[in-house]
This record gives structure tokens, C-alpha cells and sequence, in this order.
């Protein structure tokens, strides 16, 4: 019997961890690249120029797309198919407890997930399609986008609560995505279980941090 | 011996796919010493006497292992004792005057037979797509030909101890049977024995698994957490990867 | 009733190898033809299908449980026994064969003993290629540990769980011919008919215990693998399904009950708590190679453990039988609980336990070698009391475990009936009065996968079995009377319960023909349980439908055959006036209180026939014959 290396619920899984996994290595480059913006317009907009310049980049952003509509295709029909894997539903249910891992945050994956599809949809368009100030070199002034975007309480508030989210969603999900490749192991189990909150704590503490700055600062005006 | 009343509320339903409701129950002056299957046997000595008809559930060994007990009990899987069956459940874990709220497992791939009565044996369709060392009775060499560590052995036997009671489905939020599947898989995994079908046996009990109707995993140790024989969530790891490994090598 | 048991000529040592090659065969071809209807799905009936199945029979297999794994074999805790003499410590399949014949007192037959520990070795084989994973050493190489009336170390076990490892194994194996089309499953099926056709038994009724329904099975054979009788006691170490109704209904057919008063106490159980109680735990006596029995010497001592000095501790096992020490047969150790607590010395609130004390090995190997070796045996105490047995000791009581007796069987597992071949626990066959520790999965194991493939054949190769339907009349005839009974059942509508009914047998049954039985005890149970009969029939409640999971039907069913059978156990047990392994009459004993034997003139197998409700049954005698061990009066001292 041949196997189904992406179709059967651990094949599923194992694309899930794999997109799930790339998207947070993304965000990992792409909070590394944000936080060049305390370094100051013209170094933030060198870099940005720099990435954009590279040809690999494209490269980089068709198989990010992919991977995300991957992601999404296959954790909304896993999704789908949970829920009819429990046709009746239980009068009262309780979180077990002790060794669990169920959290809030691994419990609401999808709404997490499904919230950031909105977000990141608004977010790509708010920052690479909408028209952009331009720098005196001819560029698209990253900076000083950022810094209107950020300057509306609302969008701030929009994204802080994202981050929350993006947050949550990896909280569960980098360690989730070790179990799903079967990367499991005695002794780094416990830490990628820890390591995986910490970073994903990280990770929206810092975009917080920038939409914060970026608002009650304003940046620093070249 | 203390005693208590409490209140119950059980879920009664006449059969596969009739419709279920919870009905209330008290039970009182239980010992605290009873079992709480030996407190729902008192409340059907009540019924009985009366002719009216019992509640259904299962058991057998009443002793852990055999699994066919399993009630969710408080939203929790074989109630508050971690790393026990329904059946080793004693009444001394509550209180006089509480409310408990009895009801099976629930999952599409487990119909409701009749009350707390649920049908499991799509559990041995998973085990017969290839849980098993495949060879004639006769035919095996000598037990001690193979030397097999005492940690790889104990490893073993930590994964053999699954009772297929189904706890593990009936707690998952995707009713999913992946520690079930699992604890067979590595079980076997692990020895020496189990190589020669270790990836072919994989794939199949997978796409048993999943034709069933049981959910995906999204790894969240529910099951763990609840399985009375404290099977580890490391086994379906090892499946995955058997079922990675399984993908690559095919 | 003729009863001849088949036993294959010349010495014992190989009278086996004969059998097997005087034995018919069936052609690997025409296999395929014959439909065999194993009956259990326990050690003994899976492996009879795992292996039946293998050959290339038409298997059809049937059991209470939603699933064949959860067959009551799953609860054996402590081991198997086998010749393997990997511990180099002077054993051999002789020394095993000896050992159970000794063991069970002298009142098993010879030849089938030594045919089981022949098979022993292969079994442990066959476990581990199926990958049951037995203990290991460090080297990686198999352990075993003693086990109760056993001087060398031959037990294999499986953590606290060699039962289910077995089970499984043996359900894996049949599996994989459920998977091949080899044998079909019949899950949440319970026997309730034999049927005879011409004289052979070519069918069974089962209930469906969903639907209600009452199936008919055709076959060419019929093979009972339906475990023992424990819970005509009520309370047992049985699982609460285990019942004698398929073996009941297969004498009322016509197959001779041997021995029925041959039951097995096991001396280390959890004591009864309360009156709702609904089992009894066992705790495995393996408990015994560390923990010390014993209880105050002064009658009365309400202290708690702790504050009973040495001094005034009676450890009397020890005392009594130094060689063996704790590790005496469960009968003796059984009966000289009861004798301290009859003679009150029992602790714990009813007076009615011993004490197991684990001081002495924690304080001699630690507590975490106390833990590897018996950790989950430990928490299911403590569960189940409320009470730390790292702590304070264990209390025991004994309590009915095992039925050496069953449906007689010859030579080849066949009953009276031609055709029906009784598997495991359900025959009386090679236990004797009493049986050893860890032999029981060792028998099951033995019968399924290595007798009865050889002497199914032979009687499949030797007999005209013309075609039959479930349309014949035999058929139509043992489907009424199930209806029927059915229907009566659910007529009564008294309004007492079918618990209390089961309760108060096992009250009988406990106080008098359990540990100790006599005379007028017994007499006075052949007075009570007729009478407790007819009130069934007269006030139980059987409420609910008969045609939907019904388990009060299920039970009431159940009942009403042990409310028959209990007689038959019960005049078994007044007949034989000697006592004998687990059977211990008052007026039988040694100067000292020990079993006497009468060999003069009981050293026969007791082979019951039916004669009717309530009639007395026809006792038919197999002699036993010794040709190689001499029967000695059995001493552990
Ligand atoms: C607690 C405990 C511990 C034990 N520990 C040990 C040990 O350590 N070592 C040892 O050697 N022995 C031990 N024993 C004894 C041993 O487990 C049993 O004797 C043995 O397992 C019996 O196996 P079996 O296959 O004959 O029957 P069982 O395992 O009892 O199986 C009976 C089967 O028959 C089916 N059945 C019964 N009635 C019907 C019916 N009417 N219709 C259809 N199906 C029916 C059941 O569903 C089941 O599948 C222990 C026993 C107990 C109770
Ligand atoms: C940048 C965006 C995203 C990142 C970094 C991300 C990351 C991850 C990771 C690492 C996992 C764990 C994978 C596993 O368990 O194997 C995961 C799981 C999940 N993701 Fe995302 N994800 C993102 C976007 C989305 C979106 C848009 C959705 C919307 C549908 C979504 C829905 C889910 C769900 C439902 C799961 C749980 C899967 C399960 O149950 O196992 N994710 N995600
Ligand atoms: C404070 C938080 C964030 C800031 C300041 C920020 C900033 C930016 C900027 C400036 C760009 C434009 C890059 C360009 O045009 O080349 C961008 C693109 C992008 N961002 Fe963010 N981002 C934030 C959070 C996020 C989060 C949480 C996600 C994902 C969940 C995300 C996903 C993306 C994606 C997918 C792109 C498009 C990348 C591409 O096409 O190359 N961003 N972001
Ligand atoms: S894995 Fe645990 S919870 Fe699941 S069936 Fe096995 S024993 Fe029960
Ligand atoms: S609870 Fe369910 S999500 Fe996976 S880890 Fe267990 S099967
Ligand atoms: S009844 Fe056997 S595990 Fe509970």
C-alpha cells in the first residue's frame, strides 16, 4: 500500500509543520529586518532597497505564497474534517489537565490562524501595494510609510491585538510543528515546548514594540 | 466508612443514532469505599427493582485493564484520578452533594450503541491493517536468539500496555486516534521483531485510522493526559516519522 | 456416557510425538472447506483461531467483549511458566511436568501434563517472534523470576501485565487472519445453545447482544474457549462477564462436567470492603518473593501494624513450612489465612485479612527496587484502599480465582460430545486439584496454538461430517428454547434484582464450599440453592427490551445457569470426601491440618452427566493412572 506523503492525516500534518515552520522562519527574518528600523530612516531604507533589489527575493516570496495558501488549504480542511470527526458534541467538557498541552492558544488555531489570513491580506496591501512615499533616491520610503501607518490609533490598536494573536498561534505552533516532522526527543522536547513559547513571546513583543515606538514617537524625523 | 448523596446526570440514548438526553439520578448513602462502578451498579439495583430499565455501560475486569469502562465524567475522561481507568475511579474523589455528569465517548468513528455503551471495534479494524509480526504459529526461533536491550525492551512494553480503551479519542478536541494507532505502531517500532513490516505497517494503520472517521491530531497531549496506561504523545512522533520515513523510502 | 481419554500408548515423554503422528491430517487444500466455531477470544480461543486460521480453516470467532481483546485472560498479572531452564537452575520439562502433578495434587492426568510442559517451550518462542515484550537482563537476554510452589525460576512474565502481553499477542496474531479472510469476528456475541446433530456437535446459538437477535452458526466443529467459573462465587478475582453458561449449556447437551469442585482461592487478594463490592482485586503472588505474611500472635491485637513488635508477630507460613516459606502453593497459603483469621488473629476492621509486609525487602534493596518490581501493583493498592503499601503492610484475603474444573476433555481436547473441543480454563483437564502459579496461560496458550491444531485435524480427517444448514431442526429446536427462556425471563417481573440473586448464591457458595467445606455445610447448600432457585424464577426483575443491548437479560441468563450449576459444584464437592489441593473437606485432614488425600478411592476424575434440572446428575469416573510420578502426600514444609 503506497503511502499518501501529504494527504493522509499524518501527511497532513506533515505539511502543516513544514508551511507552518517556514512561515515562522519568515517572520523570524522579517521581525530581524523590522527592527532595523530603531537604526534610522536611511539605514531601514537601505536594507528594505537592498531586499528588494535582490532577485532572489521573488523566489522567496512565490513559495512564501505558497506555503501560506498551503497552510491554509490544508489546516482549514483538517479543520473541517475534526469537526465532523465529533458529530455530537459533548454536554461538558473539561481540559484534562497534568501533562496536556492544550492551551487557549492551541484550542483556537484556527481563529488565530484565520485572523492573521485578514491581517496579513490588509497588511501586504497596506505596505506593498498602497501608493508609498517616495525617498529623494527614487524609492519607496519604507520609513516614512511605517511611520504614518503607525501614526492612526487605530491601526495601532489593530496590530497590537494581531500580535497577541500571531503570539498565540505560534506559542502552540512552533513546538507543534517539531511534533508534527516527528522531531521528538527526551531531553529537547521539554525545551522546544518552552523555547517555542519564549520565542513566539518574542517574536510579538517585538513587532508590538515597533508599532508602539513607531506611534507615541513617531520615529526619529530625518 | 464515610458516606455521601450526589446528584447524576446521565446520558441516556435508546440506540445508534436515536436521539440522547441527560436524565438525572440520585444516588445516596454511597460509600466512599465503593467504585464508581459499583455506585452506578447501585443506582441500577434501584431501577431494576423497580423494572425499569438499567443504565447501560461497560465493564469487565473492573481492574484496569481490560478498557472496555470509559465514561466522561465531568467533561473529563474516566474523571479527576489521572492515569486511571473509569473502574479505578472511587467515589472518596467527591464530595456529598456534588452534581456528576455522566456521558460516553463521543466520536463518529465510536457510535452510541445504547446509553453509555459505545462501539469501538473500528479499533481492531486498526489493529488488523497491520498490527501484528506477521508469521505462522511454529515457525518462531528460539526466544533468546535475539538479544534485546532491557531500555528498548521496557520502551516496548510502555507502548504494549495500551488497553485500547479509547480514552484517548474521547478526549481529543479532533477525536483523533493517533495515540491508540501510535502505541501499536511504536510498540512494535521498538523490537527487533516488528522491522521487517516496520514501514508498510505504518502506512496501512494510518489509512485505516484515518477511513474510520477519526480526527486529525493538532497535538495538543489531551490524550496523554488522560490515557490510564500514561501513554506518551512521544509515539505518535515516532509514527510520524515512520510515516515520513515510510514517504521517502516508497 | 463412556468416557475414554484417548491416551496415546508407551512413555510419557512421547506419547505426544505419537499422537501427532498417528493423527489424521487435513490437506492444506480441503481446509479451506471446513468451518471451525471457536467460541472465546481469551489466550486459549485466540490462539486456537490465530492458528487454526493460519492453516487455512474457515474460522468463525466469537465473544461477549466489543472486542476480542479485552477476553478476561487480559487480567493475569504475574506470569507463564516454561522449561526453558535458561536460568540453568536444574529445570527441564520433566521437573515442570513433575511439579504440576505434584502441584495439583495428584489428580490430573499424566499424559496431558507432560504434553504441556513439552509445549511451554515453544510458547515463550512464539510470544517473543510475535513481539510480546517480555522482561529482560541487562544483557538483553530473558528474565524470570519464582513464582508460588516452584523451587526454580521458569516464569516469564510482563511487568505486572504478562496476561495482557500474551492476549495481545495472541489477538495481534488472529488479527492478521481476520485481515487475511481467515477467520471472520463475532464480537458482543454470547452462546447460548450447543447444537447437536447425529450425535456431533455441528452449531451454536448466539444472542447478539446488540440487536437481540438469535443467530444460528453451522460447523464441523465446535471449539469452547469460555474461561471458568470463578463468579458462581459473585465475588471473584473474575472478571464480572465471566460466567458458565456456554460450558452449562454444552452439558445440558451432553458433555460430561468434570470435577467441578475443584476451585482455586488465591491467597493474595485485596480484602472485601463493603456489600455492593462487585470483585475482588487480586494482587499477584509474585508479591510473595518479597513480602513477609503475617499476623499478630495474640488474638484480638487491634494495633496498628507499626506498633506490633517483632516479637509478637507470627509469621506463619515461615514458621510452619520453612523450606518454602512464603512461596507455598496458593491452597496452603489460602488455607492458613483463613485458619489465622478463623482462629482471630485476622487485622484490618472485618478481622477477615492478613498482613503482606514489604519492610524487610524495602529495607533491604530500597524502596526503588521495590518500585521496578511491583510499582503498579503497589498504586493499584493504594488506589483501591486509600492506603501506602510502601508504608504499611499490604492486608490480604484470599479469594475464589480459578476453576481447575470444567467439561471433561480427552486426550485431544474433546468433550463427550464429538465435535465440541473444550480450550483453556473451560476444560478441567491439566490442572489437577490445584493449580500452579502462571500454568493457567501456559495451558491456554498450549491448547490454542500447539494441541488443538494436531487433534482438530484428526478428528475433522476421521469423521463423516455431511453438509448442514442452520435450516435443520436441531437448529430451529435449540433457537426455540433460547426463545423461550428469553421470554420466561422477562415474564417474571418480580420485583427483586438479579445482583441480589447472584449475591446471595455466592453467599452460599463462599460459606459452604469455599475454603473449607463438610458435610453438613454442604448438604444444607443442596437444601439452599434449589430453593433460592425456584424464587428466582418466581420474583427476579429482568427489566428492558430483548431485542436491544439488554444487560440485565445478559446477566439474569448468567445467573439462572450458575443457580443450576452451583448444585452440580456443590454435590461434586460432597461426593469426594477426601480432600485435595483446593478442595479441602474438614473430615480429610492431616494430624497437623494438611489436605488429606484418599487415593484409594477418589483417584478418579469425577465426570458429571446431565440428567435434568434439579435431577441428580450420573457421576461417571475416569481412574487416573500414575506410570511416572507416585503420589505422595504433598509437603512444602
Ligand atoms: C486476576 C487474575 C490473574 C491471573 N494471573 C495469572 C497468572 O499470572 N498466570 C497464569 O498462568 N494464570 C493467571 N490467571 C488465570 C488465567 O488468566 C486464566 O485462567 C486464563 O487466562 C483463562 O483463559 P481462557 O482463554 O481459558 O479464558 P478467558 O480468558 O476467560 O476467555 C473467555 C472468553 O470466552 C468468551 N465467552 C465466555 N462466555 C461466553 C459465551 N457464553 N458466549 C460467547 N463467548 C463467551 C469471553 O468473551 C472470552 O473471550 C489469572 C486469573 C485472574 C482472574
Ligand atoms: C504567518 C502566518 C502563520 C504562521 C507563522 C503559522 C504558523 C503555524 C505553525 C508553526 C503551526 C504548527 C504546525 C503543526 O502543528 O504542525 C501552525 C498551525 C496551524 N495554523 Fe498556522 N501559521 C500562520 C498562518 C495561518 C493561517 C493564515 C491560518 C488560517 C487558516 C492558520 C491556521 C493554522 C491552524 C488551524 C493550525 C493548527 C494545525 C493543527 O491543528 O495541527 N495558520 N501554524
Ligand atoms: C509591527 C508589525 C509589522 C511590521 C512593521 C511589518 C512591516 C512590513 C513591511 C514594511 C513590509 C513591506 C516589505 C516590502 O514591501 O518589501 C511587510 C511585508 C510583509 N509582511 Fe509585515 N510587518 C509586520 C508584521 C507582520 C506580520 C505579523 C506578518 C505575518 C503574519 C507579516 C507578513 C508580511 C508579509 C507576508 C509581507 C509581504 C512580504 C513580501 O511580499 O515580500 N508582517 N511587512
Ligand atoms: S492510548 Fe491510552 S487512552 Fe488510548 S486506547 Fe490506549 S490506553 Fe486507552
Ligand atoms: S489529544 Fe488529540 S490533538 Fe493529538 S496529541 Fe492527542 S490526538
Ligand atoms: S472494566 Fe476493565 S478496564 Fe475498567
Amino acid at each position: 500500500m503506497p503511502s499518501r506523503p501529504f494527504t493522509s492525516s499524518v501527511g497532513t500534518k506533515l505539511l502543516v509543520g513544514i508551511t507552518g515552520l517556514f512561515l515562522f522562519l519568515y517572520l523570524l527574518v522579517h521581525i530581524a529586518g523590522n527592527l532595523v528600523v530603531f537604526a534610522g530612516p536611511d539605514t531601514f531604507n537601505k536594507y528594505a532597497g537592498a531586499l528588494a533589489g535582490n532577485p532572489l527575493i521573488i523566489v522567496i516570496e512565490v513559495v512564501l505564497l505558497v506555503a501560506f495558501l498551503a497552510h491554509i488549504v490544508k489546516t482549514v480542511a483538517m479543520t473541517l474534517a475534526n469537526r465532523r470527526a465529533r458529530p455530537v458534541a459533548y454536554v461538558v467538557k473539561k481540559p484534562a489537565g497534568g501533562r496536556s498541552r492544550k492551551t487557549l492558544a492551541s484550542a483556537t488555531m484556527i481563529v488565530s490562524g484565520l485572523w492573521l489570513l485578514i491581517f496579513v491580506v490588509l497588511h501586504v496591501y497596506g505596505f506593498k501595494f498602497a501608493p508609498a512615499p517616495v525617498t529623494a533616491d527614487g524609492h519607496r520610503d519604507l520609513y516614512v510609510m511605517e511611520m504614518t501607518y503607525f501614526a492612526n490609533p487605530f491601526l495601532v490598536g489593530f496590530y497590537v491585538l494581531t500580535m497577541v494573536i500571531v503570539g498565540m498561534h505560534l506559542s502552540h505552533g512552533i513546538s507543534s510543528a517539531f511534533q508534527s516532522l516527528g522531531l521528538d526527543h527526551p531531553a529537547w522536547t521539554p525545551r522546544i515546548l518552552t523555547g517555542g513559547k519564549v520565542v513566539a513571546a518574542l517574536i510579538a513583543a517585538g513587532f508590538i514594540l515597533i508599532a508602539l515606538w513607531a506611534h507615541f514617537t513617531g520615529g526619529v524625523r530625518a | 466508612m464515610a458516606t455521601i448523596s450526589i446528584t447524576l446526570k446521565v446520558w441516556r440514548q435508546d440506540g445508534p443514532g436515536k436521539p440522547g438526553r441527560l436524565v438525572d439520578y440520585t444516588a445516596s448513602n454511597i460509600s466512599t469505599d465503593m467504585s464508581f462502578l459499583e455506585m452506578l451498579d447501585v443506582v441500577n439495583e434501584g431501577l431494576i427493582a423497580k423494572g425499569q430499565d438499567a443504565i447501560a455501560f461497560e465493564s469487565d475486569c473492573r481492574e484496569g485493564i481490560c478498557g472496555a469502562c470509559g465514561l466522561v465524567i465531568n467533561g473529563v475522561p474516566n474523571g479527576p484520578v489521572r492515569g486511571a481507568t473509569t473502574c479505578q475511579l472511587h467515589m472518596r474523589s467527591f464530595k456529598n452533594g456534588d452534581t456528576i455528569t455522566i456521558e460516553p465517548w463521543r466520536a463518529k468513528a465510536f457510535p452510541v450503541v445504547k446509553d453509555l455503551v459505545v462501539d469501538r471495534s473500528a479499533f481492531d479494524r486498526i489493529i488488523a491493517a497491520g498490527g501484528y509480526v506477521s508469521f505462522n504459529t511454529g515457525g518462531a526461533p528460539d526466544g533468546n536468539c535475539l538479544p534485546i536491550s532491557k531500555d528498548v525492551s521496557e520502551s516496548a512494553m510502555d507502548m504494549a500496555a495500551c488497553i485500547g480503551c479509547g480514552s484517548c479519542v474521547a478526549a481529543c478536541k479532533n477525536a483523533a486516534a493517533h495515540l491508540f494507532t501510535s502505541a501499536k505502531v511504536t510498540h512494535l517500532a521498538l523490537l527487533p521483531q516488528g522491522q521487517p513490516e516496520r514501514y508498510t505497517r505504518v502506512v496501512s494503520m494510518v489509512d485505516r485510522m484515518d477511513q474510520e472517521g477519526f480526527g486529525n491530531c493538532s497535538n495538543e497531549g489531551e490524550c496523554e493526559a488522560v490515557c490510564p496506561k500514561d501513554i506518551s504523545i512521544s509515539g505518535i512522533a515516532q509514527m510520524y516519522r515512520d510515516y515520513h520515513s515510510a514517504s521517502i523510502k516508497s | 456416557m463412556m468416557l475414554d481419554s484417548k491416551t496415546p500408548s508407551g512413555p510419557v515423554a512421547s506419547k505426544w510425538d505419537r499422537a501427532r503422528f498417528d493423527n489424521k491430517l487435513v490437506n492444506p487444500a480441503n481446509r479451506r472447506k471446513y468451518t471451525i466455531l471457536v467460541v472465546g477470544t481469551g489466550l486459549a480461543g485466540a490462539s486456537a483461531a490465530a492458528s487454526l486460521g493460519e492453516q487455512g480453516y474457515n474460522v468463525k470467532s466469537f465473544c461477549i467483549q466489543d472486542s476480542p481483546r479485552r477476553a478476561h485472560s487480559i487480567a493475569a498479572q504475574g506470569g507463564i511458566n516454561a522449561a526453558k531452564n535458561y536460568q540453568n537452575d536444574g529445570d527441564s520439562i520433566y521437573r515442570l511436568f513433575y511439579d504440576t502433578v505434584k502441584g495439583g495434587d495428584y489428580r490430573a492426568r499424566e499424559a496431558n501434563v507432560y504434553r504441556l510442559a513439552q509445549s511451554s517451550v515453544s510458547i515463550i518462542d512464539q510470544c517473543v517472534a510475535q513481539g510480546v515484550p517480555f522482561a529482560r537482563e541487562y544483557g538483553g537476554l530473558l528474565d524470570n523470576r519464582s513464582f508460588g510452589g516452584s523451587q526454580v525460576e521458569r516464569t516469564f512474565y510482563a511487568r505486572g501485565q504478562t496476561g495482557q502481553q500474551l492476549l495481545l499477542g495472541a489477538y495481534s496474531s488472529m488479527m492478521r487472519q481476520v485481515a487475511d479472510g481467515g477467520v471472520k469476528l463475532f464480537p458482543r456475541r454470547e452462546m447460548l445453545d450447543l447444537v447437536v446433530i447425529d450425535g456431533k456437535a455441528r452449531g451454536i446459538v448466539v444472542r447478539n447482544l446488540v440487536t437481540g437477535e438469535l443467530e444460528t452458526h453451522a460447523g464441523d466443529a465446535v471449539l469452547l474457549a469460555t474461561g471458568g467459573y470463578g463468579t458462581a462465587y459473585y465475588l471473584s478475582t473474575n472478571a464480572v462477564n465471566s460466567n458458565v453458561t456456554a460450558a452449562w449449556r454444552a452439558h445440558k447437551r451432553g458433555a460430561a462436567f468434570a470435577n467441578p469442585c475443584y476451585t482455586q482461592i488465591h491467597p493474595t487478594c485485596i480484602p472485601v470492603s463493603g456489600e455492593e463490592q462487585s470483585k475482588l482485586t487480586l494482587m499477584s503472588e509474585s508479591l510473595r518473593n518479597d513480602g513477609r505474611v503475617w499476623v499478630p500472635r495474640q488474638q484480638g491485637d487491634a494495633r496498628p501494624p507499626e506498633q506490633i513488635p517483632e516479637s509478637e508477630r507470627d509469621y506463619y507460613l515461615e514458621r510452619k513450612y520453612p523450606s518454602f516459606g512464603n512461596l507455598v502453593p496458593r491452597d496452603v497459603a489460602s488455607r492458613n489465612a483463613k485458619q489465622a483469621c478463623d482462629d482471630g488473629r485476622g487485622v484490618g476492621d472485618s478481622g477477615l485479612a492478613v498482613y503482606l509486609d514489604f519492610a524487610d525487602a524495602i529495607a533491604r534493596v530500597g524502596e526503588d527496587v521495590i518500585r521496578m518490581r511491583y510499582g503498579n501493583l503497589f498504586d493499584m493498592y493504594h488506589r483501591i484502599t486509600d492506603e501506602n503499601p510502601y508504608k504499611v503492610p499490604m492486608r490480604m484475603y484470599p479469594a475464589i480465582h480459578y476453576t481447575m474444573g470444567g467439561l471433561w476433555v480427552d486426550y485431544n481436547l474433546q468433550s463427550t460430545v464429538p465435535g465440541l473441543h473444550v480450550l483453556g480454563e473451560a476444560n478441567f483437564s491439566d490442572h489437577g486439584a490445584n493449580r500452579l502459579g502462571a500454568s493457567a496461560l501456559m495451558q491456554g496458550l498450549a491448547d490454542g496454538y500447539f494441541v488443538i491444531p494436531s487433534t482438530l485435524a484428526q478428528y475433522l480427517g476421521s469423521t463423516a461430517l455431511p453438509a448442514v444448514s442452520t435450516d435443520h431442526d436441531a437448529f430451529k429446536e435449540a433457537r426455540q428454547t433460547q426463545q423461550d427462556q428469553i421470554t420466561r425471563l422477562l415474564a417474571v417481573k418480580g420485583n427483586q434484582t438479579i445482583r441480589s440473586f447472584h449475591r446471595r448464591l455466592g453467599h452460599i457458595m463462599w460459606d459452604y464450599a469455599g475454603m473449607a467445606r463438610n458435610d453438613a455445610g454442604l448438604r444444607k447448600a443442596l437444601e439452599e440453592i434449589p430453593k433460592l432457585r425456584e424464587e428466582f424464577w418466581s420474583s427476579v426483575s429482568v427489566p428492558g427490551d430483548p431485542n436491544n443491548l439488554n444487560q440485565s437479560l445478559e446477566h439474569a441468563g448468567r445467573v439462572a445457569d450458575y443457580l443450576e450449576f452451583g448444585e452440580l459444584l456443590v454435590r461434586d464437592a460432597l461426593h469426594r470426601t477426601e480432600s485435595c489441593g483446593g478442595h479441602f473437606r474438614e473430615e480429610s485432614q492431616t494430624p497437623d491440618g494438611e489436605a488429606q488425600r484418599d487415593d484409594a478411592n477418589f483417584s478418579y476424575v469425577a465426570a458429571w452427566e446431565f440428567q435434568g434440572v434439579g435431577r441428580t446428575p450420573t457421576l461417571h469416573k475416569e481412574p487416573l493412572v500414575f506410570e511416572e510420578v507416585h503420589p505422595t502426600q504433598r509437603s512444602y514444609k
